[in-house]
């Protein structure tokens, strides 16, 4: 950020909180539709709920389909929000500033519409909270072999620090909002959600300090989280799940998809609320770093599973990754591989990485690709067990794409509401990385 | 009740928490389990202990065989059919027809009561009075004509009493009783009366023989007595000091009969005559023949190989290996007949099949005529010909028509339909809305035979009695009572008989069939047995010498068109009757494993002709008319011939069964057998074309080989004889092996007896209250059999090209089960006899289990499925019924295995090996499902898990499956 001098202290609070502004028509029209997104997805839930799951396209033996498909997914975009906030503010890695706000209500979403889909796959969905141990005098109690039980730690806890981390950052740009806004009910909520923050010295040593903790402490989440949802898959027998490199594929996977969403919400929030100056151009050059690094290790990752069915020796391993390339499913693999792999490609080239409209296409493949690597690795798994009395070919029903396309509207629906509502950009984190003002020489009221 | 004895729970309290309990579910809607009233005794019958089932012995009469059943009853309700062990025709044993005649008598499409056909041709219903007076009065009627002959009564083979009564009956009113059964053997009948000069069906000892040579006899379907001779086979056919017996089946398509032979000889239709005569002929000519073969010689030397061959299309080297393995086998058989393959020369085709086994010395000794079939006594095809005619010139003024469905079951080319509008007075005491009764003017719906008192004799030596397992689920009535109460409304029948019930009239003519001495207790001890069994007689019957005399024609055939058309009776319709049980509908084909529906079985080569492929619709064309229906290809047929099943394409006869699939008898020209008269039924050919038209084709396995998994393994002949060894395999464990006390629940299923028939998979459904889904449903696999037939095509390199293998799947109750450390909330778990219990009210449905067991016999309830009233009568209230959203799979009829505990332990002791039997286990014709305590190692299923041939599915998983297959037997290549 060392060529830019225009940006002030001010001109800061000013940008950012601009954004809190009444929404607008365009706002609007974005906000509407999505809402009738959540409805129709809600009706589809509903329905299934009533009807019983066979409103989805399952069937024997694909037990698991795009809902599973879609919890992978989501818990693979909340991946590099925490990634962002927490790891790299560890590394010190400057390029994170502008868009950590953004990458952390991301990942907050992610999750709360990622938590979503465990519950609405159950054969019962109204009886989810057996899943929680809980002591409870029906004698009930939850199986700690199973990896679905770890899941719900693993998510719940993510949840649970995500969203403390998300909102511990907030804090002091909640008050410099409070400051800002002058109609009574927004400064009634803004001042009990600043929770009395003054800015003096002595806040801001314990808030640095709880910060760097939270950082450290959700580092490990981020590998953890994902290995676990790999476990769902690698615990178990089946030919083309049970194998030791999930953890780190998914984990890798997971940066990978968090990346290109970041990148596509990005995007377009920084051409419409015109944040140039903010979310420059070296940030997303360093987020096409991480992306190309991470579609390395998956392109790896594919190539591996390939050689480990082959050197198996075992007729299960081989036929299932050679139905892979070639069965009925082997348009979905193609797709895979080409929008994860060949894709990104491009990236190694400095001007494409520079080059916004390119990383907006590319960012869209990738999440793509990665639906459908998630898809692959649940559905063709299970198309094809051990026993071929007993395969089948599944295909989703519009009742499930109904509620993915619920997911997403859910997803952006927060996010709409988020952009209006809380700094999407850091103000104090921003102001960290400016120069530091000089009396006399601008106008000088901090936030 | 017992709660308001003891004081506990007031009668008043309980209602109100019902009460209470089913307006919560009125506001809790949809996310809660479907809540059921309970509806007690208010005042229980006598010797109905609630929640102790009482069995019932009485007799099956879905098809000719009449085998003995046990029906089971729990509160008032028939809930499970299970064979009769003191029945000698099935010892015990029992077919997927028989277990689905429960669906019969819970159809929901029954005929509820009395119906009058309107002046606007609109049925409506009466009450009993009404309808039997009308019935009189119509009698009155057609007698008062003046005509002779104009009363006719139409039955199936209804051998016993109500034989008697129906022909007494028509004596006095001068009428005919014609017994129809749409497959009445009667070439079989001509045959033995040419070749031995009885004109009977004798039983055939097919268990007595090592060899078994069958030209189209589809025993294990329909033939005769499926259930009976599939025991046979099995016994025959299975491991015995470590050697099988041989069968050959010589057929022009491998039926579910020929895919069972360890040699299917593929052959032109309509020559299996001359092939038996050359077979015979190198018998001879080797000097084999434990006979001089007498004057046959002669007869014989016509058909030499070389000739026969280039008639029958079966290779020389192929005609003298099977003469020389049945002349050199130590006992062996020759037999044939069935429906299929009968064609114009089918009685020369037997009596050349006659002489194949005189020539090999089997008369007599593998063929019994001291026991012959009460179906050799039904009224021949001609006999119903004639009927028609006479109905078409007005002849017949009033038809009786009884447990026959003529409209549907005769060839439409025998305009029985039509004829049927010429007769003034239709009365129909059809329990369904079949084709028949639809043209109906009277509908005088009988009981079922459930609901009912009679007997069926369905051979000289067994006499079964049929009683009423339960009160009649409809306004309903058994016809003999209806035929002794009309008696009374008509001058002549008036006062000639003095019972006023059927009962009465049954029991009196029962004092003639019992051994003298205490009636009532000889009465009793029948219903007990299920019936009078008397040790059958032996007659050996002799050649005679008419046989070498008749000329072997060959087989003629109508129609211009270029394939043979073969309609076969299916083992799951039979004619059609089975159509209107989904049980039946549901069960998976054999071979296709299609259900639901009708299909064509197409040669590859021909499908290439004809440039179709799997699910694609086909034209057959024949003379008579046109069907379409979808393709299955398959090996196991001659590229020049087509086969459609027979029983599909009802038009009428309940939701079920009505415009479902095609009915192949609508191509067939009206042929008869020249020396019988018998309808010929391979006698048309057909041409057949591409219509454009794809479907997917539902059925339950998409695929048709292992891909080298080998989940069903064979061992060779060779390697049998050397001997084998259980092989024990441990896998490597992180946990300490489990150990079981007093019990282990285990099974041993022997690949080399399973036939593939599909009865255990009826058998499961019934007991464990498995729902039917419907076709739309299983086209998504979301079919919920908790055991299923794979049937795997392996090839080889014989004349055949392929064999096939059949293995029941089912929940292998692992010891190391994959399922269960997989679910979050132990809805299924591992229970201390080595049961994978399965927990529904626990269960969330997350579908792990599924998806991690290694052979996918869970199945998941995608919807509440539900069985219309009054199907659902038939649920056994042993069995949870499931609702959406819960896993279910075999549980090892884990309410038997309960049972059988609750005994002992009132007994003071173990449960012992085979106290109890699973029900798959007890439906297995076959007997290749044995249930047992494998911690005891006395039981049969221990000793049979160690046998030599066994081995555990995919053990390299190490799941530890509680079950042993046992592998299949094939032969090496000769």
């Amino acid at each position: 950020m060392s060529e830019q001098s225009t940006l002030t202290y001010a001109r800061v609070n000013e940008d950012i909180i601009r954004m809190l502004d009444k929404p607008t028509v365009k706002w609007l029209a974005l906000f509407i539709p999505t809402l009738g997104f959540v409805g129709f997805g809600l009706f589809c839930f509903i329905h299934q709920v009533y009807s019983g799951l066979g409103v989805a396209g399952y069937r024997h033996p694909v037990f698991w389909g795009v809902y599973i498909t879609d919890f992978v997914f989501w818990v693979g975009i909340a991946h590099s929000g925490t990634l962002i906030s927490a790891i790299l503010y560890l590394f010190r890695a400057n390029f994170r500033m502008s868009i950590y706000r953004i990458a952390e209500a991301m990942t907050v979403f992610a999750v709360l519409t990622a938590g979503l889909f465990p519950i609405i796959h159950l054969g019962r969905p109204w009886n989810f909270y057996w899943l929680f141990p809980y002591p409870n005098q029906r004698e009930l109690w939850v199986n700690f072999k199973s990896p679905l039980l770890w899941d719900v730690f693993a998510v719940s806890t993510y949840l649970t620090v995500s969203s403390l981390f998300f909102f511990l950052g907030l804090i002091p740009d909640i008050a410099a909002v409070r400051d800002k806004v002058k109609d009574v009910p927004r400064k009634i909520a803004y001042t009990v959600l600043s929770l009395g923050w003054k800015g003096s010295n002595w806040e801001w040593l314990h808030y640095t300090r709880t910060y760097l903790f939270f950082a450290a402490f959700a580092t490990p989440l981020v590998l953890s989280v994902h290995s676990v949802v790999s476990w769902d898959f690698a615990m178990s027998n089946l030919p083309g799940w049970h194998t030791t490199i999930f953890a780190p594929y998914f984990v890798a996977g997971a940066i990978f998809s968090g990346l290109g969403m970041v990148i596509t919400l990005t995007v377009p929030i920084r051409k419409i609320f015109h944040l140039e100056e903010y979310i420059t151009l070296d940030n997303y050059d360093g987020m096409a770093k991480l992306i190309i690094m991470t579609s390395l290790i998956v392109g790896y990752a594919y190539g591996v599973e390939f050689f480990l069915a082959w050197y198996s020796g075992s007729p299960y391993e081989w036929g299932q990754f050679y139905y892979r390339v070639t069965g009925q499913y082997a348009l979905f693999y193609w797709i895979m591989i080409v929008c994860n792999v060949i894709i990104p490609i491009p990236l190694w080239f400095k001007a494409v990485r520079r080059n916004v409209k390119a990383l907006f296409i590319i960012s869209i493949f990738i999440n793509i690709g990665m639906w459908f690597e998630r898809f692959n690795i649940i559905v063709i798994s299970l198309s094809q067990g051990f026993d071929p009395a007993a395969w089948g070919i599944y295909m989703p029903s519009w009742v499930e794409i109904g509620i993915t396309v619920g997911s997403f509207a859910w997803f952006f629906m927060f996010f709409l509401i988020f952009i209006k509502t809380l700094p999407a950009v850091s103000i104090a984190e921003m102001k960290e990385i400016l120069p530091v003002p000089n009396k006399g020489i601008k106008g000088d009221h901090a936030g | 009740m017992s709660q308001d004895k003891k004081g506990g729970l007031k009668r008043r309290d309980f209602l109100k928490i019902i009460g209470v309990a089913g307006g919560t579910a009125a506001v809790t809607g949809a996310c809660s389990e479907p809540v059921e009233q309970i509806i007690p005794y208010v005042i229980p019958p006598e010797g109905i202990i609630p929640g102790l089932p009482n069995y019932y012995s009485s007799t099956c009469r879905e098809c000719p065989a009449g085998c003995g059943i046990v029906v089971k009853n729990r509160e008032g309700r028939a809930i499970k059919i299970e064979g009769n062990p003191k029945n000698p025709i099935n010892t015990g044993h029992s077919c997927a027809m028989g277990q689905a005649s429960l669906q019969g008598l819970y159809n929901p499409d029954r005929i509820r009561s009395p119906l009058l056909k309107n002046d606007d041709g609109r049925m409506k219903p009466m009450g009993w009075e009404g309808i039997e007076k009308n019935l009189s009065e119509r009698i009155v009627k057609a007698r008062s004509s003046g005509k002779s002959g104009n009363i006719v009564f139409l039955t199936n083979n209804i051998s016993g009493t109500l034989g008697t009564l129906v022909d007494d009956w028509m004596g006095v009113l001068g009428g005919t009783h014609l017994q129809y059964e749409t497959f009445a053997y009667e070439p079989l009948k001509e045959a033995n009366k040419i070749s031995f000069g009885i004109e009977k069906i004798p039983t055939y000892n097919i268990d007595k023989t090592d060899y078994l040579l069958s030209f189209g006899a589809d025993f294990l379907e329909t033939w005769l007595s499926a259930t009976e001779y599939t025991k046979m086979f099995s016994d025959m056919h299975s491991v015995k000091d470590k050697t099988v017996g041989k069968f050959v089946y010589v057929d022009p398509r491998a039926s579910l009969t020929g895919t069972n032979a360890d040699q299917w000889v593929s052959i032109k239709p309509g020559t299996e005559g001359v092939l038996a005569l050359a077979i015979a002929n190198v018998i001879v000519n080797e000097g084999l023949s434990s006979n001089s073969a007498g004057g046959l010689r002669g007869l014989l030397s016509d058909y030499s190989p070389d000739k026969v061959s280039s008639i029958t299309d079966v290779p020389v080297d192929v005609i003298t290996q099977i003469a020389t393995d049945f002349a050199g086998a130590k006992s062996s058989l020759a037999i044939g007949g069935g429906v299929a393959a009968s064609g114009t020369n089918a009685t020369q085709t037997l009596v050349a099949i006659n002489i194949l086994n005189y020539i090999a010395g089997n008369i007599g000794d593998t063929m019994d005529f001291g026991d012959t079939l009460s179906i050799s006594d039904v009224n021949s095809f001609q006999d119903i010909s004639s009927l028609i005619g006479s109905m078409n010139n007005g002849e017949i003024d009033l038809i009786l028509i009884h447990g026959v469905n003529p409209v549907f079951t005769l060839p439409k080319s025998m305009k029985f339909k039509e004829a049927l509008e010429n007769v003034d007075c239709v009365v129909s005491f059809s329990s369904f809305m079949d084709e028949t009764t639809e043209l109906s003017d009277l509908v005088l719906p009988d009981n079922t035979f459930m609901e009912s008192w009679g007997d069926y004799f369905p051979r000289e030596s067994v006499k079964g009695l049929i009683q009423p397992i339960m009160t009649p689920v409809f306004n309903t009535k058994t016809t003999g009572d209806v035929l002794l109460s009309v008696s009374g409304q008509v001058e002549e029948l008036n006062g000639r008989y003095t019972q006023t019930t059927y009962y009465d009239y049954l029991r009196d003519a029962w004092k003639d069939i019992l051994p003298a001495g205490d009636f009532d207790k000889q009465w009793k001890k029948a219903l007990e047995d299920g019936g009078y069994y008397e040790e059958p007689a032996t007659v050996a019957a002799s050649l005679s010498p008419a046989a070498g005399g008749i000329s072997f024609p060959e087989a003629e055939f109508k129609g211009e068109g270029e394939y043979y058309f073969t309609a076969y009776p299916s083992y799951r319709y039979y004619d059609g009757r089975g159509a209107n049980k989904p049980w039946l509908q549901e069960l998976p084909d054999a071979i296709t494993t299609g259900v639901w529906d009708s299909w064509v079985e197409v040669h590859p080569d021909t499908a290439k002709k004809l440039g179709i492929r799997l699910g694609d619709f086909v034209s057959i064309e024949s003379p008579e008319g046109t069907i379409d229906t979808q393709a299955y290809v398959y090996e196991g047929i001659r590229p020049d011939t087509l086969a459609v099943m027979i029983g599909q394409g009802h038009t009428a006869y309940g939701r079920y069964a009505k415009d479902r699939g095609v009915n192949p008898l609508d191509l067939l020209p009206v042929s008869t057998d020249e020396l019988s008269g018998g309808f010929a039924w391979l006698a048309t050919k057909v041409s057949a074309s591409k219509t454009g038209k794809h479907a997917q084709f539902v059925q339950t396995q998409y695929t048709t080989t292992q891909h080298d998994r080998i989940i069903a393994k064979s061992v060779s002949l060779s390697a049998l004889e050397k001997g084998l060894h259980y092989e024990e395999h441990n896998e490597p464990d992180f946990y300490p092996p489990r150990e079981y006390h007093k019990y282990r629940w285990g099974m041993a299923i022997d690949l080399q007896k399973c036939v593939g028939c599909g009865s255990c998979v009826t058998a499961c459904y019934a007991e464990n209250n498995i729902a039917f889904v419907g076709k739309d449903m299983v086209a998504k696999r979301r079919d919920m059999a908790w055991i299923s037939i794979s049937r795997f095509f392996e090839k080889t390199d014989d004349d055949a090209g392929f064999r096939t293998i059949y293995l029941p799947m089912l929940c292998q109750q692992c010891g190391n089960a994959p399922c269960e450390p997989v679910c979050p909330v132990f809805a299924t778990y591992h229970n201390p006899e080595g049961l994978n219990g399965m927990v529904y009210n626990r269960c969330v449905g997350t579908r792990y289990c599924a998806n991690n067991c290694t052979y996918k016999v869970r199945k998941f309830n995608w919807f509440t499925y539900k069985w219309p009233e009054p199907l659902n009568w038939q649920l056994n209230p042993d069995v949870t019924v499931r609702s959406k959203g819960v896993m279910e799979k075999c549980t090892f009829c884990v309410q038997r295995i309960n049972h059988a505990k609750d005994l002992a332990k009132d007994g003071g002791r173990d449960v012992g090996d085979g106290e109890f039997k699973v029900a798959c286990e007890q439906a297995c014709p076959a007997d290749a499902i044995v249930f047992g305590n494998l911690e005891d190692h006395q039981s049969n299923a221990s000793k049979l898990s160690h046998d030599g041939r066994g081995y555990k599915a995919l053990e390299f998983v190490n799941t530890q499956p509680a079950i042993t297959y046992l592998k299949k037997v094939v032969r090496d290549k000769a």
